[in-house]
């Protein structure tokens, strides 16, 4: 099976399992010395969010970054919010460069049959999108006809079970000014996330998991 | 490629002021590493430059750590032209780092901190790291200044790439990099986002015919393609210094260009030493050992001698290149006096290099040489007397007339330096022997005289040359240094 990499993979790291409402939270250490983190519905066992910590070289604390799910700083992101703040408590949101807020926004979410993106801030009409996998590049790349938007989506699920993305497993889907990409979860993926929740069964947490995870497979 | 370069850089100087070894550009050494006699601005000194070009070539294969070379000979013999030539030689990969052995004396910094922060700054690093960057054209550019001219500036940048088009914000320390490089809509920048460094790389071919003229330096490249951020694999060349810097701040990187070090802690430059040989292990990074030149060595005093002794040892040494005018003299900090003015288990340690004194026909050259740097066309004539000058007093001296006779040249609206401008500025500007005579005839009439007849009572007693008593009390380190 050509998952069994990953899964060699994870079954390598140091795993930390807590529960906080209704998400169980996974910390793995690699020993590589990458980090990830994953959020899981305990209601459904879908994977919310997943995030990754690559160790720098040069400067100091690495910065978490996420594969799936929406960024936590999106919250505060409001661009001109200390506009009228004095100076001083300006200065505690240094910044370099970041798109400005009515920039294109791409974000992933994970069903239990579909992969998801969707890309806010896109008013164009639906006829402008072109959105086609690219097996070369094992990515989907959506672009526009007017040059407004243009970018390579990789698709690491697929590379983890070896597959190239295919174009049928593809649609689109526009409304409120948010493009929605849906991408069907091969047979292969599917059976990935369950044996990567039979893994995580065996790993140690407050509360016993045991149940859930039946009741899940079960379905 | 690399002569293009030099090329370039050499445009920039021309409109810039020019410095004292400009003309400068290598050691003047053909394959075998034999002195050419005119070469790339270095004119004879033949043994001591063959002697450099073999130091050259050790740091070049950078085997070898701390190693020590002394380059000494007499005032003005080309010690520093020839450090500057090895500089050269290395080229731009290689770290260089010069300072005067009296640098070491500042309020904010203990001495040995100085030394130890130029030798780390010495020897480069080249990392593999990937990082983040936007690359694009700009299409548009908005900054806005508060109406009062302070507070913070509130900066917004459209990009484009052949695909798509995107807006940024721009932070208050990003904005200041964009105006020092003067970024205009049409040019093709890349910005690193976490360091925050901007580069210019040319204007856009779709603008090449927004004006009629444009500077020899401007470049036209292609708009990008593609997305507008990428990742990039890029090979920094940092200094240790840099790391160290970088990791003893919150702030990072930016406070490299602040400037505002301070003193680091060995706990920090102990964790990097590792973290960096873990990293060569790994294949991750490359160290690229420099050359630290410190001229007027013998302004060190004795606790600098003895740190550079154990510093030298440690296999993350620099080639130290060394340069001092003195003979036996008084080490700074003792009574004791020794070669150099530098303790015998240090020389012991070092290979010298001796300059001699040029010979006329050298001088000579120098100064045409001198003259071509400067801009300057003098007569045969005028070059011949320049060069009796010189060696009557020294090649300095004969140096700064070039400038200054230009002056007098172009005042009566001539093109070329004639003899009589030379001697017009020979008889406005004293040199050094003329102003001393002066000084010793008309002692009397100068104020505190009493004070020099004091002094010159106790050089008679000393018995020793006059005019080398007086360039040792000149140099102010006979004494030594309270604690």
């Amino acid at each position: 099976m050509s998952y069994q990499n990953w899964l060699n993979y994870l079954q390598s790291a140091e795993k930390n399992s807590m529960i906080s409402g209704r998400l169980r939270k996974v910390l793995y250490k690699f020993p590589d010395g990458k980090q990830m983190a994953e959020e899981y519905n305990m209601d459904t066992g879908i994977v919310q969010r997943r995030a990754w910590r690559k160790c720098k070289q040069l400067m100091g604390e690495p910065e978490w970054e996420v594969e799936l799910g929406e960024e936590p700083k999106q919250l505060n992101w409001g661009g001109n919010k200390d506009k009228g703040a004095d100076a001083d408590s300006a200065t505690g949101e240094e910044f370099t460069v970041r798109e400005s807020n009515t920039a294109p926004l791409l974000t992933k979410r994970v069903t239990k049959k579909n992969i998801e993106w969707r890309i806010r801030n896109m008013p164009y009409p639906l006829t402008v999108y072109n959105v086609k996998a690219d097996a070369e590049k094992h990515a989907i790349v959506v672009s526009t006809s007017n040059r407004k938007y243009y970018k390579v989506i990789y698709v690491p699920d697929l590379d983890r079970c070896g597959l190239p993305p295919v174009q049928a497993n593809i649609t689109i889907h526009h409304q409120f000014n948010t493009l929605i990409i849906t991408y069907r979860k091969p047979d292969i993926l599917c059976e990935l996330d369950a044996q990567v929740l039979m893994l995580l069964k065996n790993v140690d947490t407050e509360t016993d998991m045991d149940d859930l995870m039946k009741s899940l497979l079960a379905k | 490629m690399a002569e293009a370069e030099k090329i370039e850089v050499r445009d920039i100087t021309r409109i810039e002021r020019i410095g004292a070894h400009s003309h400068i550009r290598g050691l003047g050494l053909d394959d075998v590493l034999e002195a050419r006699a005119v070469s790339q601005g270095m004119v004879g000194q033949k043994d001591a430059r063959r002697a450099a070009g073999v130091v050259v070539q050790m740091v070049r294969e950078g085997k070898i750590a701390g190693r020590c070379i002394l380059l000494a000979g007499e005032p003005s013999t080309g010690k520093t032209a020839i450090a500057v030539g090895m500089a050269q030689a290395l080229g731009t990969e290689t770290p260089f780092t010069s300072m005067s052995g009296s640098e070491i004396y500042s309020l904010e910094m203990s001495k040995t901190e100085a030394l130890s922060q130029a030798l780390r700054k010495s020897i480069g690093v080249r990392i593999k790291e990937e990082t983040e960057i936007i690359e694009g054209e700009v299409v548009e550019i908005q900054i806005e200044r508060p109406a009062t001219g302070t507070g913070q500036k509130v900066g917004k940048v459209t990009l484009k790439t052949t695909e798509m088009e995107t807006n940024y914000d721009l932070g208050n320390k990003i904005i200041e990099c964009f105006m020092k490089e003067k970024i205009q809509a049409g040019d093709v920048i890349t910005i690193d986002k976490a360091s925050g460094k901007v580069n210019k790389l040319g204007r856009s071919f779709t603008r090449a015919r927004d004006y009629d003229a444009t500077g020899a330096q401007t470049r036209f490249v292609q708009c990008p393609e593609g997305e507008l951020q990428k990742r990039k694999e890029v090979v920094h060349t940092v200094t240790l210094h840099e790391i160290d810097v970088i990791n003893s701040r919150t702030h990072g990187f930016l406070a490299l260009f602040s400037g505002d070090t301070g003193e680091i802690k060995q706990e920090v430059r102990d964790q990097i030493n590792n973290k960096v040989l873990e990293w060569r292990e790994e294949g991750k990074a490359e160290i690229n050992p420099g050359v630290l030149f410190i001229d007027e060595v013998h302004m060190l005093d004795i606790e600098c001698f003895s740190f550079l002794n154990r510093a030298l040892e440690s296999d993350m040494a620099p080639v130290v290149v060394m340069a001092t005018n003195r003979g036996i003299t008084r080490i700074r900090g003792t009574n004791y006096r020794s070669p150099h003015g530098i303790p015998i288990d240090l020389l012991d340690r070092m290979i010298i290099i001796r300059t001699v004194p040029y010979s006329e026909k050298e001088v000579k050259e120098i100064l045409k040489i001198r003259c071509e740097e400067e801009d300057c066309i003098m007569h045969p004539d005028a070059l011949t007397i320049l060069t009796r000058i010189a060696t009557d007093t020294s090649l300095r001296y004969a140096i700064q007339l070039i400038t200054t006779a230009n002056l007098v040249c172009r005042r009566r609206k001539a093109t070329e330096v004639n003899t009589e401008d030379v001697k017009k500025v020979y008889s406005l500007f004293l040199d050094e022997n003329r102003s001393s005579k002066i000084l010793k005839e008309y002692q009397d009439d100068y104020m505190f005289s009493e004070i020099n007849e004091h002094e010159e009572l106790e050089t008679a007693a000393g018995g020793s040359g006059g005019a080398k008593r007086r360039t040792e009390t000149g140099g102010g380190d006979a004494q030594p240094m309270e604690h």
